[in-house]
């Protein structure tokens, strides 16, 4: 376990950005840093914050809470303090405190602006190619009929269709569009394996911005074609060569530039995590895909979905679809964790099944840390889902029962790659192929008929030599 | 056996070329030409002033009384063994049939929106367009056809996944093709293994070992990749050897806007979506048509499919870039279309890069798919009536437009449609403030990535 210590105040506070849709990061404060033990947490009602909604009644007040607790309808997300809950927050150093409540007012004013609103679909709709198609999956459907010809019905969401293969760019879009209204002439991002770092890339080329990616040396050569790519969208990428030269020490050098260059500089986050209001934002820049869902899923079977599948890593590609169902009640939420060698290996990535509650990037969540408070490097052989922490909003939504949340092995990912490919034609990133492994265990307890929406959050071609070290063919 | 698919045809073309003057485009009768050459038979053809019009042939739509035309002008036909007339024919009207079943039709549509992700966006290149521009501000709009989001990244799987569905329409449960970059092999794997299909697909060792990224993703496909000594023309040889082997059950699905009739037909008419989608956003992007279209060549079939729809708008400029390699006057390159003569090639009879003995010329470019001695009969005709004019880009001109493109607009593009954009350069400054262009990204770029940043290949 690396020394904690050698984290400074400035750089643990932020959020990281990872590849597709998380990636490790590095470690955060360790809650003996912190002024407040907060490692564990009590979840008693008690330390709810719903009690400050304003909410006039003449039932007892516990009452009230029962109901605002049940009802999605009333749930805060976040509420004003930033928070989901107990989770979410803003644990950052003073010096970023004023462009976190900068960014959040900005969004706020520009999020319903129909000037802005027009300048984003155009892009998403010309340059991204949206709206990305509900695909009825016949053959995989077929595969999971149970002897009587019975089974739920497949739909992939294509993200895998975006321009740059994946769900990432239509947050990138809209942080950039708002990071210019705000005039700041210059992005920067950190990477691990590259995807969020080409992403940002092709959008800061778009619009003309200059932008840097933060990118650990090791990182740097075991990506090179990334980095490659990175250069030909002309982003400047800056090796890091301290601590371990991988992401949490990009992170460190990202965050660092970013306290110092704060009034030109945007940092472009790439999930649903870190400090509010990115958990919120983020969310908001992928909602279209949840929005676009509803209306196809009307078009297709005049209905909703039963059940939402994606992979969780961060977070933003599950958000980003899950979001507009959150308050029908009769849409199941499902998230699938990388459990990379196994869940009881203590090489994985299941934030959400085997981690505790703490502070790590600025925000309380779930996150993988031992019992001194340090956190535990998670594996998976998918670098988007290889990161320690997850996003508030889905700690929220786990805790409140509305979601629930699995894990799949490497291994059975790998076999999920596999079979789509064989079966679809379509390859599935390393992470959507975690979802698409949940299958085998969900398919065969749902009813005949069931409609089943997976995010296909991205494509697989990025991940073709690694799956041929472990796939025979 | 090699010759039933490299025809000699020098005597052949010394017979049709002397009933053509090219100083006063006058073209007289020729009167039946019934040569053998080998197994083969050339087919005879009236070739006067008014055939030459392109209005009567080339059709979009086809009544089922009258058939597809097999030829355009002279360019054409099917230059095949007889064995293979009866399936060509068979073919052709599982085509003919199926443009006209509306549950086909509809299939075709659910598949090219859902599974391939269609329609693709006509983008305004600001970036580009800004950096044509005078210094007083003018200059021309740059639109660009984004094909490099469908899926598999080229507009190589419209025509993958339509005839996919023909050859299951057909009971065919093997589907033979043959490759050069890969893409259409990757394509092809695809919609087989969507449709369930087997696939085989033949290419060469060379190219297998310079795009081996592809051939993993077809073998991810489940389709089996059968390597073949030579050039992309001895695994199409190949490729058409095995389907002639197994007529009753497989289907050889065909890439190339060229080959016997009706396959640059059907090419053609699955690749024209592109050209309709175009007319139509245009339509709503500015009230009006694009002033002039521009594509890459190497069959044509990505060129076809943006161009068929305006054929018929004269006011429509059409302008194919073919690859010049390393020069044209270097002898490395395939731009055939500017260099090349009349022969037939892969059962068609079109331009063709042949030396003087007929040969078939090995071509060279520096981007893989463009590497094709032949080229669409339609596209020949469109040259020899002056409907479209043809051009080429080198290597170096292509490298430098990929690069462009990335730092401009954060689209990288495939080597293959960085020719087309490659001659932005040329064209722009002669250009009338405002006028609409539109250059079809025919391919997203990743692949070539690695070529680019280990500069393996020469560049003049």
């Amino acid at each position: 376990m690396e020394a904690t210590a050698s984290i400074t105040t400035a750089a643990a506070a932020s959020t990281t950005k990872p590849q597709s849709s998380s990636s490790s990061l590095h470690k955060p404060y360790s809650s003996a840093q912190l002024p407040i033990k907060v490692s564990k947490l009590s979840t008693s009602r008690a330390h709810s914050r719903l009690a400050i909604s304003c909410t006039l009644a003449r039932d007892a007040e516990v009452k009230m809470e029962e109901v605002a607790d049940s009802d999605p309808a009333l749930w805060k997300r976040p509420d004003s303090f930033g928070r989901f809950g107990k989770y979410g927050g803003k644990y950052v150093p003073e010096t970023l405190m004023y462009a976190l409540t900068e960014l959040e007012s900005a969004f706020y004013s520009f999020k319903d602006d129909p000037e802005f609103k027009k300048e984003i679909n155009g892009i998403l709709k010309d340059y991204v190619g949206r709206e990305s198609p509900l695909y009825f999956a016949e053959r995989l459907t077929e595969h999971y009929k149970r002897p009587g010809g019975e089974g739920p019905h497949i739909y992939l969401k294509r993200e895998d269709l975006n321009h740059t293969g994946a769900h990432k760019i239509n947050n990138a879009v809209g942080q950039v569009l708002l990071a210019k209204r705000l005039g700041k002439q210059r992005m920067i991002a950190e990477t691990g394996a590259g995807q969020h770092g080409v992403a940002t890339a092709t959008v800061c080329a778009r619009f003309g911005v200059p932008c840097v990616v933060y990118m650990g040396t090791q990182d740097m050569e075991r990506q090179a074609l990334n980095v490659f790519r990175m250069r030909l969208l002309g982003a400047e990428v800056r090796g890091v060569h301290s601590g371990t030269a991988t992401l949490k020490d990009a992170t460190s050098e990202a965050i660092r530039d970013w306290v110092t260059n704060v009034e030109t500089t945007h940092y472009i986050l790439g999930s649903v995590a870190g400090p509010h209001p990115f958990p919120m934002m983020v969310r908001e820049f992928h909602r279209v895909i949840g929005i676009e869902t509803r209306k196809q899923a009307l078009e297709k079977w005049g209905g909703k979905p039963d059940v939402l599948v994606a992979c969780v890593g961060g977070g933003s590609n599950a958000m980003g679809l899950f979001d507009e169902f959150i308050k029908d009640r009769d849409v199941r939420l499902i998230g699938v964790e990388a459990a990379g060698l196994g869940i009881d290996s203590g090489k994985h990535a299941a934030t959400l099944t085997k981690g505790e509650v703490g502070v790590l990037h600025g925000a309380m969540s779930y996150l993988l840390q031992d019992e001194d408070g340090q956190i535990i490097e998670p594996h998976s052989i998918s670098a988007g889902l290889d990161y320690p922490g997850v996003g508030p909003e889905h700690s929220f939504l786990k805790d409140k029962g509305r979601a629930e949340y699995y894990s799949v092995t490497d291994q059975e990912a790998l076999d999920a790659f596999k079979r789509l490919s064989r079966l679809e034609g379509i390859i599935p990133a390393l992470e959507t192929s975690h979802a698409i492994a949940y299958l085998e265990k969900l398919c065969p307890t749902l009813p005949d008929g069931t409609k089943v929406v997976l995010n296909c959050s991205g494509r697989g071609d990025k991940d073709v030599q690694t799956a041929i070290k472990y796939l025979e063919i | 056996m090699e010759k039933t698919c490299n025809i000699h045809t020098a005597f052949l073309n010394r017979q049709l070329n002397g009933g053509f003057c090219p100083a006063t485009k006058h073209i007289t009768l020729i009167t039946s030409i019934k040569r053998r050459i080998g197994s083969s038979q050339t087919v005879s053809s009236l070739v006067t002033r008014k055939t030459m019009n392109t209005r009567t042939l080339i059709d979009r739509r086809v009544p089922s009384e009258v058939p597809m035309p097999e030829k355009f002008g002279m360019f054409g036909g099917k230059f095949v063994p007889e064995t293979l007339i009866t399936s060509l024919n068979k073919l052709e009207a599982e085509f003919i049939y199926a443009l006209q079943d509306p549950e086909f039709q509809e299939e075709l549509a659910t598949a090219l929106r859902d599974y391939v992700g269609r329609e693709t966006p006509l983008y305004f290149a600001q970036g580009l367009t800004n950096y044509y521009k005078n210094k007083d501000g003018e200059g021309a709009e740059i639109y660009l056809k984004r094909e490099d989001l469908n899926h598999c990244g080229a507009h190589k799987m419209n025509n993958a996944v339509a005839q996919a569905m023909i050859a299951k329409r057909m009971g065919l449960k093997n589907v033979v093709a043959a490759t050069g970059a890969g893409q259409h092999g990757v394509a092809t794997a695809a919609a087989c293994a969507k449709l369930s299909l087997s696939c085989t697909v033949f290419m060469s060792a060379d190219d297998m070992e310079k795009q081996s990224s592809n051939v993993l993703l077809m073998k991810l496909f489940s389709a089996q990749v059968k390597p073949v000594e030579g050039g992309f023309k001895e695994a199409s040889s190949e490729a058409i050897r095995e389907w002639a082997g197994n007529l009753e059950t497989s289907y050889y699905l065909t890439g190339t806007a060229v080959g016997p009739h009706p396959c640059p037909s059907m090419v053609c008419e699955f690749q024209s979506v592109i050209g309709k989608e175009t007319r139509r956003q245009a339509m709503e992007k500015w009230g009006g048509k694009p002033d002039v279209l521009i594509a890459c060549i190497g069959s044509g079939s990505n060129a076809m499919g943006l161009f068929h729809e305006f054929i018929e708008d004269e006011e429509v400029k059409l302008i194919g870039v073919e690859a010049a390699g390393f020069g044209l006057d270097s002898g490395k390159h395939a731009a055939t279309l500017s260099k090349g003569e009349v022969g037939v090639y892969h059962g068609a009879m079109s331009y063709l890069l042949e030396d003087e003995e007929g040969q078939i010329i090995r071509p060279h470019s520096i981007a893989v798919g463009l590497e094709y001695p032949g080229v669409s009969p339609q596209l020949s005709f469109l040259k020899d009536t002056e409907r479209a004019e043809f051009h080429s880009s080198t290597d170096k001109e292509a490298v430098d437009a990929y690069l462009r493109l990335c730092r401009l607009e954060g689209i990288i593009p495939s080597l293959e449609a960085s020719h087309a954009l490659a001659y932005l350069e040329k064209i722009c400054p002669a250009l009338p403030n405002g006028t609409k262009v539109i250059v079809n990204c025919s391919g997203r770029g990743d692949k070539d990535a690695g070529m680019v940043h280990n500069q393996k290949f020469c560049i003049n």
